[in-house]
């Protein structure tokens, strides 16, 4: 293990690196290009012995590493916002064939109108596409995510996002552990699936009819299911390994007296750590919890980790028209019938900063509100 | 080069059962191509009667890895599973896609012009029935001028894009045009196609009788008068060599063109024109 600087960016592409993808493609977007050529350099440099895909597109780019998983290889492919609307075909497609494919997204607001700042709408609007989906809180995560996404995706085989926020994560350095090769190898062993192989012919995506194609869906689903077990073993393994466990689909922070719990995921949790290390200082039974999985959702985990807490104060860096934060909704739905008050919180669209003291205000504001809204709350406007 | 039909193999790796119409141009090509291609062949195909065709629920018609893909990623697809198969070490392999003219020239011409461009070692075959058939029958690019449609009663108003002169802008290793009514060029053009270490494309013109409005018999009938014509040349380019690979007889293009229930309201103006074009483009006089 060696400690270094790195952002965001580069910490997923030191996890692509370590577990030595074999194919590479994608089409630049800002902020995710870093990784991009971070990535293409180790190839350059030799370091990496990966074939790179120069697609011309996004959509290209996930069919691209869509063919080589298909043909066996561990493939790896980065995007954001506008690239993963634009391949979202695609996206849906890689998860119904059942293929690994790993992808890092580094958040960013949607258009119209146009903004290149971080939030986290891009992979919400993936909930329903049948991928994976981790939230990483730090650089370190980043890194030790990818290397758990490989793990995942390969045990249930379904395709993982790893989400860090753009600007936010992907370009601000900090302090990084990398794990030794050797050990990484014993913990993510290269196992080529070939489903396309022409010793072993077969059709791929052939029309299903009316008695077939409900049944596929069913066993898509159930492999989802059983991410929600493998998703928390790969993580104490990882932990068990590498000395940082992550705490599998959620991560609770002071939570065994807390009155009081903050909910969210990605980049607000390390803040909102700081945050409950403040308040707790003046005596508020205030606690964390984190959601590093969101797809699948965990919903059983976090009615037990919110059993005893009679206010939830739950953020979103997102918004499903309509609705409410995808978060909020979702918490709301999982914790029915238990004794509780769900204070749901609109912030950080398109970059707007969200600091410890936002997060603050926004604890205050929720004890102050009595009665639960249905709809989310628009804070920081 | 084969000399005769005879001396091909009897293997068919496609066309055993498949559920494509009686006398589908489509399928005929096919066959006649994994003559040349033979067992380690990949072929992806993007949505298309010829995806339809070739597997539906437990059932497939190939012989050879088959895999049915979205309709604008094929040569994207072909792509990955290069890079995979030389990630491997796994060196003699073909990588096919085989698309429609939508899935080539318009819905997939993106992902196509990319895939050319990078020179991947693959083959872009085109099989153009000159309309989106597996809907039904609605005008693309590469429908004809004139040519009646579902969604065009009175006839498309511009001309068909050339794909051919399109992808050998690209400066690929190979492209080829073909015709099912002359299989052993067909078969050599695959050949061809298939030991060029970079990107190879073959444009097939494949009748399609419910489209054309011919009799299903006379596919390959129609194939031959396409050639025969002059409207549909048959050449390569083969490392930027332009070849002419059959010198047409030149029958009226009238003889194509008027028997097809699409062309019915052609007019004797146009068909003048279409055969002055023809003329042209061979350097014949009036």
């Amino acid at each position: 293990m060696s400690t270094t600087l790195l952002t965001g960016s580069e910490a997923a592409a030191y996890g692509a690196k370590l577990a030595r993808i074999e194919v590479l493609a994608y089409y630049p977007i800002t902020p995710a290009f870093p990784a991009m050529e971070r990535v293409s350099k180790f190839i350059d440099d030799g370091e990496l012995n990966t074939r790179f895909v120069r697609v011309e597109s996004d959509h290209s780019a996930l069919a691209a590493a869509l063919g080589a998983s298909l043909a066996g290889s561990r493939t790896f492919t980065v995007t954001n916002s506008q690239g993963l609307l634009y391949m979202t075909e695609v996206v849906y497609h890689t998860a119904g064939l059942r293929q690994p494919v790993v992808m890092a997204v580094a958040n960013r607001a949607l258009s119209a109108p146009h903004s290149r700042f971080p939030e986290q709408g891009d992979a919400i609007s993936q909930g329903a596409s049948g991928w994976i989906q981790l939230f990483c809180e730090n650089n370190q995560e980043v890194l030790d995510n990818m290397l758990q996404a490989f793990k995942i995706a390969e045990t249930v085989r379904l395709p993982v996002m790893v989400n860090y926020e753009g600007y936010i994560q992907s370009h601000t350095l900090e302090e990084v552990g990398i794990p030794n090769q050797e050990t990484i190898d014993q913990f993510l062993p290269l196992n080529r699936v070939r489903t396309l192989d022409v010793e072993n012919p077969q059709a791929v995506n052939t029309v299903a009819s009316p008695e077939f194609y409900m049944d596929y869906k069913f066993h898509q689903n159930e492999a989802m299911e059983q991410a929600l077990t493998v998703i928390n073993d790969v993580a104490a393994e990882y932990g068990k390994e590498f000395g940082r466990d992550w705490s599998g689909l959620i991560d609770t922070y002071q939570m065994e007296d807390a009155e009081h719990a903050f909910v969210a995921m990605g980049s607000m949790v390390s803040d909102a750590r700081i945050v409950v290390d403040e308040l707790r200082k003046q005596g508020q039974k205030v606690g964390l919890v984190k959601v590093r999985a969101w797809r699948p959702f965990p919903a059983e985990a976090l009615r037990e980790a919110l059993k005893n807490v009679q206010l939830i104060t739950v953020c979103d860096k997102n918004i499903v028209f309509g609705l409410g934060g995808a978060l909020g909704t979702e918490l709301k739905s999982a914790l029915y019938g238990q004794d509780c008050r769900v204070n749901s919180y609109i912030l950080g669209l398109g970059g707007r900063d969200v600091t410890t003291e936002e997060i603050k205000k926004v604890l205050e504001l929720s004890e102050k509100t009595e009665k639960q809204a249905t709809a989310s709350e628009w804070f920081g406007l | 080069m084969a000399q005769s039909i005879a001396d091909l193999s009897k293997e068919d790796l496609f066309g055993q059962g498949n559920a494509g119409c009686g006398g589908c141009g489509a399928a005929i090509a096919g066959r006649q191509a994994m003559k040349a291609l033979g067992s380690r062949t990949i072929i992806t195909i993007p949505a298309s009667c010829m995806a339809t065709m070739g597997g539906s629920n437990l059932k497939t018609t190939w012989q050879i890895p088959f895999y049915h893909t979205l309709f604008e990623i094929a040569p994207a697809v072909s792509s990955g599973i290069r890079a995979a198969l030389e990630a491997q070490g796994i060196e003699d392999v073909n990588v096919v896609s085989w698309a429609g003219d939508a899935g080539t020239a318009d819905i997939g011409f993106q992902a196509l012009t990319g895939a050319a461009e990078r020179n991947e070692h693959m083959l872009h075959v085109c099989y153009d029935n000159e309309m989106y058939m597996n809907t039904g029958g609605q005008t693309g690019s590469q429908t004809p001028m004139y040519a009646i449609t579902s969604n065009m009663a009175k006839g498309k108003q511009v001309k068909k894009k050339n794909m051919l002169a399109i992808m050998e802008a690209h400066g690929v290793d190979y492209v080829a045009s073909a015709s099912i009514a002359y299989p052993l060029d067909l078969i050599e053009k695959f050949r061809k196609a298939a030991a060029k270490p970079g990107f190879s494309y073959i444009h097939l013109l494949s009748p399609c009788h419910r489209g054309w409005q011919i009799p299903p018999e006379k596919t390959i009938e129609y194939a031959r008068l396409a050639v025969e014509s002059g409207l549909f040349e048959l050449y390569e380019v083969d490392e930027g060599v332009r070849t002419r690979n059959l010198e047409p007889t030149f029958i009226p293009v009238e003889d194509y063109l008027s028997s097809q229930g699409r062309f019915k309201n052609l007019t004797p103006e146009a068909i003048q024109g279409i055969q002055a074009g023809v003329n042209k483009h061979y350097g014949r006089g009036e």
